[in-house]
């Protein structure tokens, strides 16, 4: 506790956060992301999807611990791995955040205040409750009807569906289980709160688009696969 | 006919698949056996079978025997996309544990707090 800065932070939190962040060839970005976040939360880790770049070695440079997957597996099993981690690291308090830069380090605070205030198990950030910057006018319209889609198919009311930024209690992180690798696991979330009768908030976020996220981001065409990828997962059921 | 024992067989086979099945997928089993059986009943009696295509619609019997086989071929293509998925699923769970079993801690960590950073690597329990 040598920082007195960090000892405050841990008193304003009260309990032990790790940020997990999965990553896949974030090599360009990736040392700025994880020493933003460690300035105000020490405890990082970074799931590598086996990046062929040097995503892994520059997080560690920036002081976040690296798990890395020896195949390339997807977004949704490397947040499962991280959260798992975290869970055996006695964290309390578990925010997922993206490794491309679109989230903001001052939202953390905003989740986490947000949870005390609700008691909620999972606070999910909403780019449209707060702010989203550069979103191309064709994915909101995209985005908005996920979210309507997942209103009716889970009951959870939620204005932002498929958002990476989500805070979990260790209650919450312990029952949810990711299986969707790809990326039908932010809706599989939302699923998972409605059935396991998991209390959520929604917390207002800034989620700032960057050419360089956009092109690494979601196609279009993903939605599909994402549609896709639910229904067999229903039917097998 | 020659051909009538070869159809035969093959369906047979399926039929054989099906019953191979038990335990899995009921969405596959059922339909696999029910279409096995009329397709070697409609192999074996042409006559019948054309009367039964035309009265329910088809030209003749033996496309009835192709709609069959191709209703078959679905369910088999359903079936193998489940084991991928779960063929997927196991992969996942190595990849993982292979994962959590070796992190990389950053050497000088001063943010981390106290000794929890020097501690050997956490003992991971596997998924309930």
């Amino acid at each position: 506790m040598s920082d007195p800065h960090q000892s405050q932070q841990h008193n304003t939190v009260g309990t032990r956060l790790w940020i997990v962040i999965p990553a896949f060839n974030e090599g360009a970005v990736i040392r700025d992301v994880i020493s933003g976040v460690r300035q105000r939360f020490p405890n990082v880790v970074l799931v590598d999807d086996c990046s062929s770049d040097e995503t892994g070695t520059m997080a560690l440079q920036a002081g976040a611990v690296v798990l890395r997957h020896p195949v390339n597996l997807g977004q949704g099993a490397a947040l499962q791995t991280g959260m798992r981690y975290a869970l055996a690291r006695g964290a309390d308090y578990i925010v997922t955040f993206d490794a491309d830069g679109q989230h903001q380090v001052e939202d953390i605070p905003v989740l986490i205040e947000r949870q005390r205030e609700t008691g909620a198990d999972v606070i999910v950030g909403s780019r449209f409750l707060g702010s989203a910057r550069g979103l191309p006018p064709l994915r909101r319209v995209v985005l908005k009807t996920a979210v309507l889609f997942m209103r009716l198919s889970s009951g959870v009311p939620m204005t932002d569906a498929h958002n990476g930024f989500r805070l979990f209690t260790r209650k919450a992180a312990g029952k949810i289980r990711i299986r969707q690798n790809r990326m039908a696991h932010a809706s599989e979330i939302v699923e998972q709160i409605g059935a396991l009768r998991l209390s959520v908030a929604e917390a207002p976020v800034t989620i700032i688009y960057t050419e360089r996220s956009l092109r690494k981001g979601q196609r279009l065409g993903n939605a599909f696969n994402i549609v896709w990828d639910m229904i067999v997962a229903r039917m097998r059921k | 006919m020659i051909i009538q024992w070869i159809l035969v067989f093959g369906l047979g086979l399926s039929l054989i698949y099906s019953v191979l099945q038990r335990g899995k997928s009921r969405l596959v089993r059922y339909p696999i056996a029910i279409t096995s059986i009329a397709g070697i009943y409609f192999v074996l009696f042409p006559s019948q079978t054309n009367s039964i295509a035309q009265w329910m619609g088809v030209g003749r019997g033996a496309d009835l025997v192709l709609y069959c086989w191709i209703v078959i071929s679905l369910v088999v293509s359903v079936n193998l996309q489940f084991r991928i998925l779960s063929l997927q699923e196991t992969t996942t769970e190595l990849t993982r544990e292979l994962a959590l079993r070796s992190p990389r801690e950053p050497r000088k960590n001063p943010g981390l707090a106290d000794a929890e950073v020097e501690s050997a690597p956490p003992q991971v329990r596997s998924t309930p």
